[in-house]
């Protein structure tokens, strides 16, 4: 608000400043103190004479060059002689009333078209300290987007920005660069899988039907693909089916290089299942587990992205009240850390829940 | 500084551009002194707001405050300093802000110190550089703010293109756009005398030292660029007759014959309305290349139908300026009455030659650019007219205004003696004549035109200083008496005989680089020597460097000559690793006036390298040459005639004003 | 036309008229002359800017010398010994071989625009003498990006016709 004022303030002196180069000089008594052409043939005269002592020119010349001058000379001051210079009170009045009303109109009415006076500068330097974290990613995103939105047609840029949201936790905008990257650079199981892990990522961990026949595509393209394989295992898992799964992720596990870095991810998710017989949560269950979250994190409230998954869960379990109810507690849990808020505000964008 | 204030000041320059066109040329009507008077302040407060925008626009690239779209689009927050600054008038938006701060620096010039104008003439030149102002702050506010904002600012902008951070390219524009611009006053200063309807020798001397100015600054522009592109592009080349060059070149014609035209008006009252003309035309020329460079028709004709607001905005300047002009011109001109009378042969009459020459060697240049567009864009024929086009044209054209130009400074005025003026010229004959055996007996090689040009370059040379020399009866008086003559004789003789020399001097430096150019492609492995223009040079080997953000691969070369040391050359293979972009880096070695310039090819996988050896006689000459023309320019400048108007001379001698009577 | 006041010093030889036709037929002698030189240039020292297909289609002789403009075709590029390289240009539909000695420029690359000037043989074989690339990579020769724009091969925009295809260094 005081930055506009300042503006404000400046515009109201430029524009008295411009005014008063009008009015000073009207103002002032004025004679015709302008020069005159009789200075310049007066000095061609005194050159025609140095030029004849220094014996440039001869004598017969000079006379004529004399003559022609002196008859310049003689036309000039009739010239003169005939126009007196006088002012007229009426026209003052006029160009003065245009200098205080035209000259403010038009700056007002030709700025009015375009300026954003209450949109103050941005130096680069000031925002780093106002938004210190984010700015690194965030330079990398503003840079991408620009870039994507003058080229929406590369595909390599949309490939190169949604992992970057995936992480962010805007899985909205990942799906949508996924989506992308698969329909500009044509697919590939690595590209099928991908697209899947972020739609899963956007529902909140539950494999959509979208999601599974993505899989199944990428799987077609390359049996032995891992992302996708562990997916699927994770569909199945979910539809009710732990047997399925154990039996994806073991062979996934077999078929493996000795030290591929999900052999971890698999193993335990392997472990998780328990032993082979005994009966395991289903997807009917999901519910039973978000309670369990919930309840944890109201013993122990520091672990962030526990609260961002519990948020996210009640928005695809379709409550939305309690999903309202723990960003609040969030807020005023991590309300000081500025980065942590920016990331909770992003997820409640991409749920469709405001900022 | 918030880039709004900027943005209003503009308007503001607008208000008072809008004001400043009506309200003098009324007070210059009605002969009233108030109305003329508002004319200066009204003029030093555009140049001040003007100045004000220009300030803040750079700030916003400073601090990259990227909440203005002009800022995203063309800068980069790690982008070095000067760089920054330079960003300012790299593009279109900031490039035309550029362009109007030039302009109204002039006017303000013109309020300042333009004392010595008589008062309705100075009220009409400021009105009519009002006009230009107001119909370019009007292209800008509407169609190329550069103040337009974006909401949410971006954290980053988007311009790192390495080619483009180069400081040539950074101090050519300002210099091309002083020159440009400075032929606005002029122009003005015709428009103004049109508006009057009378003209008169003094007019041309208020004139010259505008017109002076502009050439001076438009010659440094287009030598700048030339030099750029041969150190920089990596080919050598230092002039292709590509659209861009020949748009400066137009002007500096026509500016040029403008220059001598006024000579004979301030002398002799005389070509008063082909000076007219020959005014409106330059400042026209200088229209028609900012925005055939700007406008972006040269790199396609459709980039008027992809912005067509900006595109129509432009024609309807250029056609506003140049035809409402010309048609003023028409108007007017036969009521301005004729001057003194002079035989074909005389001074005057040499500078009608030349004058008709440079704007016949103008109208060459301008077919050449102009007729591929206009071919493409009615029949979407492409064509390309190149250097033989213009070599055909303006080369037979150039050489009878060579010849002449010596010969003009030893004819009378009014009317000259051609015999007379031989007689005196025979030490320039016989330099003319020494300088061609001599090269004929040197050179091995070459076409056999190209003793006789140098020829042509030493006569220049000679005869343009033979002038003042006997002038100053060097050798025939006693040393003081040459010395005292020397002293007396006006700056702008010594102004001419300098210019002159210096179309001679880079007159060598273009036969030297053009006929006895030597060229050799090689294919070498490390180890090989090659023998290039008396030098033996060996190829000790090829190294990967690595630099700050690119790869190189430099050649090393090993020069000796006549078996000593020369030095060593290290021409370079370069790409910029981030956009996978090769570049040239040429090196060269210099030689007196001459030079050795190494271009590498690409390595093959055999380990040998091709490389692309020029060795250019002479070739500085043709940069020193604009130099010592610039040089003659300022001499002409600084002569006391000039400064009659400047500081208005305190008391005038009795005989003059009795002269008068 | 006005008078010149005062009398008018005519006495030696020239009335002020001869004067004024003399200078008046040098101006048309100079002009003439320009004229001339412009006509005579331009009839020579064209040249015409052809895309494979307009070689094709227009059925342009052998001998005659142009432009050729087009994109370096991927996997084309063959060197020699003594710096001969042969290289195909395309506009998509028609393709012409192209034979040159010397230093090829910066960017020229496969998959990328390229202008070349020389004469063509006969056979549809081109000898250029000169090869022109762009200088960075949003560049575009003018004529190139025009006469892919006929074939619908480059949108304006783009930052290069096909970016896939570009494989810098040599390839034989």
């Amino acid at each position: 608000m005081e930055g506009s004022f300042a503006v404000w303030t400046m515009f109201a002196l430029m524009t008295a400043a411009a005014v008063m180069a009008v009015l000073l000089p009207l103002a002032r008594a004025r004679t015709a103190d302008g020069g005159s052409d009789l200075a310049v043939y007066r000095d061609q005269l005194d050159e025609i004479g140095r030029d004849r002592d220094a014996g440039v020119i001869g004598a017969a010349e000079a006379d004529a060059a004399r003559i022609e001058v002196s008859r310049r000379i003689i036309a000039a001051a009739e010239r003169s002689g005939a126009t007196a210079l006088e002012g007229a009170g009426g026209r003052r009045r006029v160009a003065a009333l245009a200098a205080l009303v035209a000259v403010p109109l038009v700056a007002i009415v030709g700025y009015g078209l375009r300026g954003q006076p209450g949109y103050p500068g941005q130096p680069l330097a000031e925002r780093r300290q106002q938004a210190p974290g984010q700015n690194d990613i965030a330079t990398l995103i503003a840079r991408i987007e620009a870039h994507l939105a003058a080229n929406p047609e590369d595909g390599r840029g949309w490939e190169v920005v949604a992992p970057v949201y995936l992480r962010l936790g805007r899985a909205g905008e990942a799906v949508r660069a996924r989506a992308n990257a698969l329909r500009l650079l044509g697919a590939t199981a690595d590209r099928e899988a991908d697209l899947a892990e972020a739609q899963v990522a956007a529902g909140g961990g539950v494999v959509t039907a979208e999601a599974k026949a993505g899989l199944e595509r990428a799987i077609a393209l390359s049996a032995d693909h891992p992302k996708a394989g562990y997916l699927l295992g994770l569909s199945a898992e979910q539809d009710g089916r732990p047997a399925e799964a154990r039996a994806i992720w073991s062979r996934l596990i077999e078929i493996a290089p000795p030290n591929a870095p999900w052999l971890g991810v698999l193993r335990s998710e392997v472990a998780r299942l328990g032993p082979a017989d005994a009966p395991r949560p289903t997807a009917s269950d999901i519910r039973g587990m978000v309670e369990g979250l919930a309840a944890r994190l109201e013993a122990d409230g520091t672990d962030f992205d526990g609260w961002l998954r519990l948020v996210r869960s009640y928005s695809v379990l379709g409550e939305a009240d309690k999903a309202r109810a723990a960003a609040a507690s969030v807020r005023q849990r991590f309300g000081a850390e500025a980065d942590k808020i920016g990331q909770l505000d992003a997820l409640m964008r991409e749920l469709g829940m405001g900022g | 500084m918030s880039p709004e204030i900027g943005h209003y000041a503009l308007v503001l320059a607008l208000a008072l551009a809008l004001f400043q066109s009506v309200v003098p040329v009324w007070g210059a009507r009605k002969r009233d002194a108030a109305l003329m008077g508002t004319a200066d302040a009204v003029a030093l407060g555009q140049c001040a707001f003007v100045a004000i925008a220009f300030a803040a626009l750079t700030h916003a690239y400073l601090v990259s405050d990227f909440s203005v779209e002009n800022v995203v689009l063309n800068s980069h927050s790690t982008k070095p300093l000067i760089y920054k600054i330079s960003g300012v008038w790299g593009n279109h938006e900031g490039s035309m802000l550029l362009w109007v701060l030039i302009l109204t620096l002039f006017s303000a010039f013109v309020a300042l110190f333009g004392r010595n104008l008589p008062l309705p003439l100075k009220a009409n030149v400021l009105a009519v550089q009002a006009w230009i102002t107001a119909a370019f702050l009007l292209f800008i506010l509407k169609t190329s703010n550069p103040f337009n904002r974006i909401n949410p600012a971006p954290f980053e902008g988007r311009d790192l293109n390495p080619l483009l951070q180069d400081p040539g390219l950074a101090i050519h524009p300002p210099l091309l756009y002083l020159g440009y611009v400075g032929f606005s006053m002029s122009f003005a200063f015709a428009v103004a005398a049109l508006i009057e309807g009378r003209i008169d020798a003094a007019w041309a001397r208020w004139v010259r030292p505008w017109a002076l100015t502009a050439w001076m600054f438009l010659t440094a522009g287009i030598s700048m660029g030339s030099f750029w592109a041969y150190y920089e592009l990596g080919w050598g080349g230092w002039w292709f007759w590509d659209p861009v060059e020949n748009a400066s070149l137009m002007p500096w014609l026509a500016g040029t014959a403008l220059l001598h035209s006024a000579i004979v008006m301030e002398k002799r009252e005389a070509l008063k309305v082909w000076t007219v003309l020959l005014a409106i035309l330059t400042f026209s020329l200088s229209l028609l290349g900012t925005f055939l460079v700007r406008s972006g028709v040269l790199t396609s004709v459709h980039a008027f139908a992809v912005d067509p607001e900006r595109g129509i905005f432009i024609l309807a300047i250029l056609i506003a300026f140049i035809g409402g002009s010309l048609a003023l011109y028409a108007w007017r001109a036969p009521m301005l009455r004729q001057g003194g009378i002079f035989a074909p042969v005389s001074r005057e009459g040499a500078l009608v030659l030349n004058n008709l020459f440079l704007t016949a060697a103008c109208a060459a240049v301008f077919v050449g650019t102009l007729y591929p567009l206009a071919l493409e864009a009615l029949t979407g024929a492409k064509i390309s007219v190149g250097p033989p086009f213009f070599n055909w044209t303006f080369g037979p054209l150039m050489v009878p205004l060579m010849v002449a130009m010596v010969f003009g400074p030893f004819l009378a005025w009014k009317r000259g003696d051609l015999l007379a003026a031989a007689q005196r010229m025979m030490a320039a004959f016989a330099a003319g004549i020494a300088a061609m055996l001599l090269t004929f007996a040197v050179t091995r090689g070459g076409p056999v035109l190209a003793p006789v040009f140098i020829g042509l370059a030493a006569y220049i040379i000679v005869g343009s200083l033979a002038e003042v020399a006997e002038r100053v009866q060097l050798f025939r008086a006693p040393l003081a008496t040459t010395l005292q003559r020397a002293r007396g004789l006006p700056r702008s003789a010594w102004g001419t005989a300098v210019a002159h020399a210096g179309v001679g001097v880079m007159l060598i430096g273009i036969v030297g680089e053009t006929c006895y150019r030597q060229e050799l492609i090689v294919q070498m492995k490390p180890g090989d020597t090659v023998e290039v223009a008396g030098y033996q040079v060996t190829l000790t080997g090829l190294a990967p460097v690595q630099g700050p953000n690119y790869r190189d691969v430099v050649a090393r070369l090993v020069l000796r000559e006549g078996g000593v040391d020369a030095g060593i050359l290290e021409p370079a293979k370069r790409v910029y690793t981030a956009r996978n972009m090769p570049t040239t880096e040429a090196a060269l070695k210099t030689r007196g006036f001459s030079q050795l310039y190494v271009s590498p090819g690409d390595v093959e996988t055999s380990g040998s390298i091709a490389l692309r050896f020029f060795y250019k006689p002479m070739v500085l000459l043709i940069w020193i040459g604009t130099l010592v023309m610039m040089l003659g320019g300022l001499l002409s400048l600084s002569d006391r005639r000039l400064r009659v108007g400047a500081p208005k001379p305190a008391a005038r001698r009795a005989p003059a004003v009795q002269a008068a009577e | 036309m006005t008078t010149t006041t005062g009398p008018v010093p005519a006495r030696r030889g020239m009335t002020r008229k001869q004067r004024r036709l003399t200078l008046i037929g040098l101006a048309l002698a100079v002009l003439g002359v320009a004229a001339g030189l412009v006509l005579y240039a331009l009839s020579g020292s064209i040249t015409l800017f052809h895309s494979p297909t307009d070689i094709v289609e227009k059925n342009v002789q052998p001998g005659q010398r142009i432009r050729l403009g087009g994109l370096v075709e991927t996997g084309s590029i063959r060197r020699g010994e003594n710096m001969q390289v042969s290289f195909v240009v395309t506009d998509g539909r028609t393709s012409i071989p192209v034979a040159y000695r010397g230093v090829l420029p910066d960017l020229f690359r496969e998959g990328q625009g390229v202008v070349t000037e020389g004469v063509l043989e006969p056979g549809r074989q081109f000898r250029a003498d000169s090869v022109l690339a762009r200088h960075d990579e949003t560049y575009m020769p003018k004529e190139v990006a025009d006469a892919l724009k006929q074939q619908g091969h480059w949108k304006p925009g783009d930052p290069a016709p096909n970016p896939n295809a570009a494989q810098p260094g040599a390839s034989r």
